[in-house]
């Protein structure tokens, strides 16, 4: 019997012990590491140049005139009332989208939920079928659906529900619909991954104990699953918000979004980018404010 | 306080019978266990009660009053879950308050009852708990105290002890027969464990692949099973395949597989044919197993002895095997080829050991017999 304890000095082994070596937080902050380079990368950088562009004049040559500091573009923007007006319809389209993905995703996924086998199946598959095809194609395919010509007012005309065709598209319910058609998906997701884990007894408790099929659901389920409704809350709220393609597609409205496009088409980097930084202080109390009185009703995201 | 009644009750799943043509009558303020194996229908039955399932066919009533299509939050029934099912979200104080907060009950008075509640169930001062950081006893313990603060007509338990550790789950059930007395409630309490059942119930009703078998008091049941499923659930036994080879007034010689012919007493007329086919059950606690001094003088095929005309029964075998459990000693015996078993308490300090010869004796009264189709034969 030998007892003397064998080393294997291989360059794995050595790697691992050093970073066995590293305290808890070192050895998080490498596992992270490509991570924050890669945000650092597509997201910190440009928006630095982003910042540093929405402060340098306009200038009649070039899309900006470098190396000048100035609140000009600020200014612009501020003053401009028009601009002010597409802020306040980009942010109802975002807060009519988010609040109806959110019923309709709450319903859903309560729906994938509770049933079982090949109805579940078919369900989520149905939720992820629409990923399948790209965002764009699926817009434009509600052109012909919501048209005055178009199949769903000549359903609602055949079934007498309408006496005159209705013009959804081009317009607001057209942007309306093709965006919830969007970022649904991704509000089941959110709030089913939270449901699933839940336990059906729990709701049961609360029809024994005497809650009616809406108050047991009202009482118990929405609670437990606020952590899925903020995130789905958030992820329609500012896709919406800075929705592109359905309003491109489907009105001939002016977002956010497409005022920006026209800014940059127009040479005037410093006023789109100065519009982009305070959008993005706009989203970024707006969130806030989502976090703060959703975990009042029984989130348990800490708002860091 | 009030009368539960089943009748007919019904569940099928598809294809598959759940529960079969369950009838019984729940008295007032008893505490009855549905005793029977998993699958045997026994939590479905419960569900049903609580209206947290739809019975295919059949009535309930509660208080004279048809249930049946009322849904579970219109019924005064309420359930104590196997994994207790308390609101994670809501404090243990909120827990025990929400049957009272559905009920419409003002705040102020729902915060006493529920403390009140606590302070029973010996959970006093675990109000601003977060339920999720009590221990599986402490749950079990506020699951009880908001089932019963709603003051329901029935309590229902759906293996609450189940998820305990043995020590605490025999704690529990004194704990739980006291509560009943306490507040004179009807309960009805499932298990599959009979050691619970004999402790809790007032009565036992037994379940297996969907019906109710047998209802009545745990001496009963025990004593008298209405079939061989019954005998061989409520413990342990020997089952002996036999044959009934002479049938007189008052016995009935049988041949047994153990190689010896057995008499069983009968108290007149026995309801068997010469040429049936019986299975004896021996239970261990009337068995007598003793070191076979008189080995050498028994024949393996010999009558059973006869002393003074009473019916004891003997025969020899080798012990095989010692298996000791504390407070009991088993002994697994081979007579002519064929095993059963007989037990002494741990204290008997004169031990066995394989390989001996030994005499297992029992009265010949104590021996239950069925037919091939389960049920008993009265003798």
């Amino acid at each position: 019997m030998t007892e003397t304890p064998t080393r294997v000095p291989t360059s794995i082994a050595a790697v691992r012990e050093r970073i066995a070596g590293q305290s808890s937080s070192n050895r998080a902050l490498l596992l992270m590491a490509p991570l924050l380079a890669f945000e650092l990368l597509v997201f910190v950088i440009p928006f630095f140049i982003l910042l540093r562009i929405s402060f340098a004049e306009s200038s009649a040559n070039f899309v900006y005139a470098e190396g000048t500091v100035s609140l000009e573009a600020y200014a612009s923007v501020l003053t401009n009332e028009l601009l002010w007006s597409i802020v306040g319809y980009s942010f109802l389209i975002g807060v009519v989208v988010t609040v109806l993905s959110v019923l309709i995703g709450l319903f859903y996924a309560y729906a994938i939920w509770r049933s079982t086998g090949l109805v579940k199946s078919l369900l989520l598959f149905s939720v992820v079928l629409p990923l399948l095809t790209t965002l764009v194609i699926r817009t434009y395919a509600f052109r012909p659906l919501l048209s005055p010509t178009g199949t769903l007012n000549e359903i609602l005309l055949s079934l007498g529900l309408l006496s005159e065709p209705i013009s959804f598209y081009p317009g607001t319910i057209a942007v309306v619909i093709g965006q919830l058609y969007i970022v649904l998906p991704y509000a089941v997701l959110a709030i089913y991954s939270v449901l699933a884990t839940m336990d059906w007894h729990v709701v049961e408790a609360a029809r024994d104990l005497g809650a009616s099929r809406p108050r047991s659901i009202l009482e118990v389920v929405v609670p437990q699953v606020m952590p899925g409704i903020i995130v789905a809350t958030v992820i329609s709220f500012a896709w919406s918000v800075g929705a592109y393609a359905a309003p491109g597609v489907l009105s001939s409205s002016l977002t956010f979004a497409i005022q920006v496009e026209d800014m940059m088409y127009g040479m005037r980097y410093p006023e789109a980018g100065a519009f982009s930084v305070l959008m993005l202080l706009l989203m970024l109390a707006s969130i806030a404010i989502i976090f703060t009185v959703l975990n009042r009703f029984g989130g348990e995201f800490d708002l860091a | 306080m009030s009368e539960i009644t089943l009748s007919e009750l019904e569940k099928q799943y598809g294809d598959t019978t759940a529960v079969e043509d369950v009838s019984v009558d729940i008295r007032d303020g008893e505490l009855l266990c549905l005793l029977g194996p998993s699958g045997s229908g026994k939590s479905t039955t419960l569900r049903m009660i609580a209206g947290l399932e739809e019975p295919t066919s059949g009535e309930i009533t509660i208080n004279g009053e048809d249930v049946t299509d009322q849904s579970a939050y219109e019924r005064n029934t309420s359930t104590v879950f196997q994994d207790w099912a308390l609101f994670p979200h809501k404090s243990v104080l909120e827990n025990v308050a929400f049957g009272l907060k559905m009920r419409d009950v003002p705040k102020e008075q729902r915060r006493e009852r529920a403390e009140a509640m606590l302070e029973r169930v010996q959970m006093g001062g675990y109000g601003d708990e977060d339920p999720t950081n009590l221990s599986g006893g402490q749950k079990q313990r506020v699951a009880l105290a908001r089932s019963l603060a709603v003051n329901p007509d029935v309590l229902l338990l759906d293996e609450p002890l189940s998820n305990l550790d043995k020590r605490l789950r025999e704690d529990m059930q004194i704990e739980l027969r006291e509560i009943h007395e306490d507040v004179e409630e009807t309960f009805v309490h499932v298990t599959h464990d009979q050691d619970e059942a004999f402790t809790l119930a007032d009565r036992i009703g037994i379940m297996n692949e969907g019906e109710l078998i047998q209802v009545g008091e745990p001496t009963e049941v025990y004593e008298n099973p209405a079939n061989r499923f019954i005998e061989g659930f409520l413990g342990d036994t020997n089952f002996v395949e036999s044959e009934a080879v002479r049938v007189t007034d008052d016995a009935v010689h049988v041949e047994t597989e153990l190689g010896y012919e057995l008499v069983l007493p009968s108290d007149g007329d026995p309801d068997v044919t010469e040429g049936a086919e019986l299975t004896l059950s021996l239970r261990p606690e009337v068995l007598s197993i003793e070191q076979d001094a008189a080995a050498d003088s028994m024949e393996g095929h010999e009558q059973p002895v006869l002393a003074d005309g009473s019916t004891l029964n003997a025969v020899v075998g080798t012990v095989e095997n010692v298996l000791y459990r504390g407070s009991t000693v088993r002994y697994s015996v081979s007579v002519n080829g064929t095993s059963m078993f007989a037990e002494r308490t741990g204290a008997n300090t004169d031990a066995l050991t394989a390989g001996e010869e030994v005499r297992i004796e029992w009265e010949g009264d104590d021996v239950l017999a069925f037919r091939p189709d389960g049920s008993q034969v009265t003798l």
